[in-house]
């Protein structure tokens, strides 16, 4: 029955009926057509956005997409700036937020049993219910005054340090930085990192384990030679989906990024993103290329993210066919 | 009823001149309408427009007002695209824009406020900070870096002024703020200014850049040394120290509502009734202030749409809306002009 | 295995058993502190956003509108258009979301197989939910708001795209657990697919898959970046969702939160703790309907 091939034409939008077979066809094909839907989504979102920046493109040529000049009121829109901040803010967000998911994801699987992890899972999922313009406007009005005071005194006291006076210091100290939007993004990918990488842990065979500790190792010594190689591939993974997050986090960048479109090694300067440029130009924004060149920011985004995101697919489909093959 | 008062409040100066055949009827779809205008723009009209909005909601409770502050720029596109009644925008229609009005469409300008921009500024024990013109170009290009600078000095005797170094807050998002801001350190800093007039500027790498108004008054009050520009509405509820500057009479004035609608006072209008107030002679004049209009097509698809913009704009224009203006740090428009705007009300048609 | 190899090296129990214990101390304290350094902001911003948001909070404040000019303090009007524009916006997400993204869910795992298209769908349905969300709004935008106007709808529209992939996924996960033993004996007694999958496969999965839309609902529900050019944010209540511009508790706290004005703050702060009340309730019943599946499972 399951397998009988009415012959009824798809169109035929019959209502969903349980005994007859076209039923069953009408729902197979209802499933299908949202299956699709994905893909509907993501062509048409490559299709409408790029048309939209096609005069961007146009104007100012590959040259001009890819300058450090952003300047609309003289024509200049490169985007450069924001490339870079969002390269740098997410690239810090990821140097913090790898070690501490990493460690919680260890702490869950290796450390606290089974029924204390629960809560702790809990904790570390309120982070991720807190919503992105929620994180902004506390790191805007709490977070950045507060940071201010402490980036100034770094910066004061590393004057003339040669390498770390080149990231921690510079003129233009201030609470909105690249460095507080690397904060709050780190803060903000954590939860995803760690389940992520906790599932990956998660499929390290028991004899594994029990092996080493059989050999005489200690917790640590078990994680790093047993755990860590095993995982290590769907870590990277992990990491790589939660810098496509961090990349494309838009409103709590907005507020606290400092959003100023320059390219400086001080991390305690303001800076720009792709996707705050978006948020914060696009009401002021004159019909032409000045939007377009924002939309097409938006398509530039859209190829980062997805370029990361198959990455990191692909290894972590990758990883866990290795886990189930070994 | 209540409608019917805000109307005549506001247009009977100008209802009176065109034809008398039209006047009637014109009031009585007035004293009928109802509905809902929508309109979205300019957000240095935001305030004004929310307590307007909330004022006139009390005098004609048949008629709802929507106004999104989205900036100017979405606010012009909006209204192209036949999304909003109305725009708010601090700016005439750009010429790159002309194309997207559509062919044979007219849009009125109907200026409803004038926005004194102030030069704040956190030096503690510094008050009444005197800058002119060219220094102010010479800080905001970032070749004056302290405020012990000889230049400001010169402007300053008697102030002690800190070697402090000068902190740049200036607008990240295009604003119509900085289009003015910088069109008078073009007009009045002369030679000492290069970076053009826009709504957005190139600003010095060191310039610390925030979203909005309330962002740069939040730089200016957290940086010491910090100076930016903001619409005095924010420097008022911010509570930062503004600077006095040096009028085109050669006056140092301190930006205050009065102040800046004498300086719209002096300005040139055109006819469609676009202007700008900056370096507006006058001995009173503050030379530094923005200007927001609402803009909407001459010809509405239908009668109760020109009732409807022709109660709500001649409500902003009335003696009623513009005493809003000035508790809110506005200013009112000077009577000339308001007269010019509210005459051109009988321009709209269906 | 080429790893483990190498790796293996490393872990030298030759070495003094004290600085190995050391070593393990150091490294789980260090796990510990990981944790607590995550814990750290999240009291931080929920302490914060508790003590300055609770006192804005009365009933007025989350019913009453249409909401005040900035300038005004917080007792004046009330927030009440933007909690209704967030609770109606996302409902209606979810209303278009949930039964596609279950369908699609129910496609690749019970139609697909092994089939290319299906794993192609699969593959791209984890793609998307990394696809930044101010992309969906500047998609609804292009596709949508240019053609036919701001709208609340637009706004469900743009947060749909962000829950699809969500239940797809979450959908799936929670099909592949069902047992084929189950499908067997349903086929067994001659039902069809549809009807085998409607009545027996769904509802051995339904707790999880209501739990996956219950947050993909939590999630879109703070969502401001997807709103931010579709549905205009006003100050009046708009009780249409298909028409006219809207508002949501979202984009106003955006807007307030760069305003110099203490009402406007303040009312941020108030629209904050109600959206994070809005999404914890939301994940808490979803815990609830979890936490009653793994009982049935057992």
């Amino acid at each position: 029955m399951a397998t009988k091939a009415d012959p009824a034409p798809a169109g035929s939008a019959s209502p969903l009926s349980r005994r007859r077979p076209l039923g069953d066809r009408t729902f197979q094909i209802a499933c299908l057509a949202a299956g699709l839907l994905v893909l509907v989504i993501l062509v048409l979102i490559a299709i409408t956005t790029t048309q939209q920046s096609a005069t961007w493109f146009s104007t100012v040529g590959l040259s001009g997409v890819f300058s450090t000049n952003w300047d609309p009121g003289s024509g200049h829109y490169g985007a450069l700036p924001f490339i870079y901040g969002t390269a740098v803010t997410s690239v810090i967000a990821i140097v913090i937020a790898f070690p501490m998911s990493v460690g919680i994801a260890l702490l869950l699987t290796e450390v606290v049993p089974r029924r204390y992890s629960r809560p702790i899972v809990y904790v570390i999922d309120l982070l991720a219910v807190v919503p992105s313009v929620v994180w902004g406007l506390w790191g805007f009005l709490v977070l950045a005054p507060w940071l201010q005071t402490i980036y100034q005194s770094i910066a004061s006291g590393l004057t003339g340090v040669p390498v770390l006076s080149t990231f921690f210091g510079g003129t233009s100290v201030s609470g909105v930085s690249f460095f507080t939007a690397g904060l709050i993004l780190a803060i903000m990918i954590t939860p995803i990192v760690t389940s992520l990488s906790r599932e990956v842990i998660a499929t390290v065979p028991t004899i594994d384990r029990e092996g080493a500790y059989a050999l005489g190792a200690t917790r640590w010594e078990m994680i790093r030679g047993a755990v860590w190689p095993h995982s290590q591939t769907g870590v990277i993974g992990a990491v790589l989906l939660g810098l496509g997050r961090a990349m494309g986090e838009t409103i709590a960048a907005a507020l606290v990024i400092g959003s100023s479109p320059t390219i400086t090694t001080h991390l305690f300067s303001p800076g720009y993103s792709l996707p705050s440029v978006i948020a914060n130009q696009f009401g002021e924004a004159t019909v032409g290329v000045f939007r377009s060149a924002l939309i097409g920011m938006g398509v530039l985004l859209f190829v980062l993210t997805i370029i990361i995101n198959l990455t990191a697919r692909g290894i972590v489909g990758r990883s866990a066919r290795r886990a189930r093959g070994a | 009823m209540a409608l019917l008062a805000a109307c005549s409040s506001s247009s009977s100066s100008s209802t009176s001149s065109p034809g008398a055949t039209s006047a009637p009827g014109e009031t009585s779809a007035a004293a009928a309408a109802s509905g809902t205008l929508n309109g979205s723009g300019s957000t240095l009209q935001l305030t004004f427009q929310q307590a307007a909005i909330a004022a006139f909601k009390s005098t004609s409770p048949s008629i709802t007002v929507n106004y999104a502050g989205v900036g100017s720029g979405t606010g012009r596109a909006n209204l192209y695209a036949n999304t909003v009644n109305f725009a708010g925008s601090d700016s005439s229609i750009p010429a790159t824009e002309q194309s997207k009005v559509p062919a044979g469409a007219t849009v009125l300008y109907y200026p409803v406020l004038i926005g004194p921009i102030a030069v704040t500024y956190n030096l503690p024990n510094v008050t009444n900070l005197k800058l002119d013109g060219p220094v102010l170009a010479n800080i905001f290009s970032g070749k004056v870096t302290t405020w012990n600078d000889p230049a400001i000095k010169a402007l300053n005797s008697g102030a002690s002024l800190p070697s402090t170094p000068i902190t740049l807050a200036v607008r990240s998002d295009s604003s119509g703020t900085t289009q003015n801001f910088s069109l008078f350190l073009q007009e009045a800093g002369g030679s000492a200014w290069a970076l053009g007039s826009s709504s957005t500027i190139k600003w010095p790498s060191t310039a610390h850049a925030a979203s909005g108004n309330g962002g740069v008054a939040t730089v200016v009050k957290s940086t010491v040394g910090a100076i930016g520009y903001n619409d005095y509405a924010t420097a008022k509820a911010s509570n930062l120290s503004t600077a006095v500057i040096k009028n085109k009479d050669g006056n140092y004035v301190a930006p205050s509502t009065a102040a800046a609608s004498a300086a719209a006072d002096g300005a040139a209008v055109a006819s469609n009734l676009t202007f700008h107030a900056v370096w507006a002679p006058g001995a009173q004049a503050y030379p530094i202030t923005a200007q927001s209009w609402i803009l909407v097509y001459q010809k509405q698809p239908n009668a109760n749409d020109v009732a409807l913009l022709k109660a709500y704009i001649g409500y902003l224009l009335s003696s009623q809306g513009q005493a809003l203006l000035a508790p809110l740090g506005y200013a009112p428009l000077p009577s000339s002009l308001d007269a010019k705007a509210q005459a051109q009300l009988s321009m709209l048609t269906s | 295995m080429m790893a483990i190899a190498s790796e293996q090296q490393t872990v030298d129990l030759r070495e003094p058993g004290g600085w190995r214990r050391t070593k393990n101390r150091i490294a789980t304290g260090g796990m510990f502190l990981a944790f607590l350094i995550a814990v750290i902001p999240l009291g931080f911003v929920l302490f914060t956003v508790i003590s300055k948001g609770a006192s804005a909070i009365t009933w007025q404040f989350l019913t009453g509108g249409p909401i005040p000019p900035n300038v005004l303090p917080v007792t004046f009007g009330g927030m009440g258009p933007a909690v209704y524009g967030t609770l109606v916006i996302t409902g209606f997400a979810a209303l278009i979301a949930i039964p596609l993204g279950v369908l699609g869910g129910i496609y690749i795992n019970e139609y697909g197989g092994n089939q290319v298209l299906a794993r192609v769908i699969n593959f791209f349905a984890d793609v998307m939910t990394g696809v930044p969300s101010i992309i969906m709004g500047l998609f609804i935008f292009t596709i949508w708001v240019l053609h036919f106007g701001y709208s609340g709808m637009a706004g469900s529209f743009a947060l749909a795209c962000l829950m699809l992939p969500i239940v797809i996924r979450s959908t799936y996960e929670m099909l592949r657990l069902v047992p084929d033993s189950l499908r067997e004996a349903s086929y067994a007694l001659g039902a069809t697919k549809a009807r085998v999958t409607v009545t027996v496969v769904l509802p051995a999965a339904v707790s999880g898959i209501v739990s996956g839309a219950l947050l993909a609902i939590a999630r879109a529900a703070g969502e401001t970046a997807p709103l931010l050019f579709t549905i205009l944010t006003v100050e009046a209540i708009n009780t249409n969702l298909f028409s006219g511009p809207n508002t949501a508790l979202a984009t106003q706290i955006f807007a307030n939160a760069t305003q110099p004005y203490t009402g406007a703050q303040a009312r941020a702060w108030g629209a904050a703790l109600t959206l994070i009340a809005i999404a914890f309730i939301l994940m808490i019943v979803a815990r609830l309907v979890t936490a009653r599946f793994a009982r049935y499972s057992q």
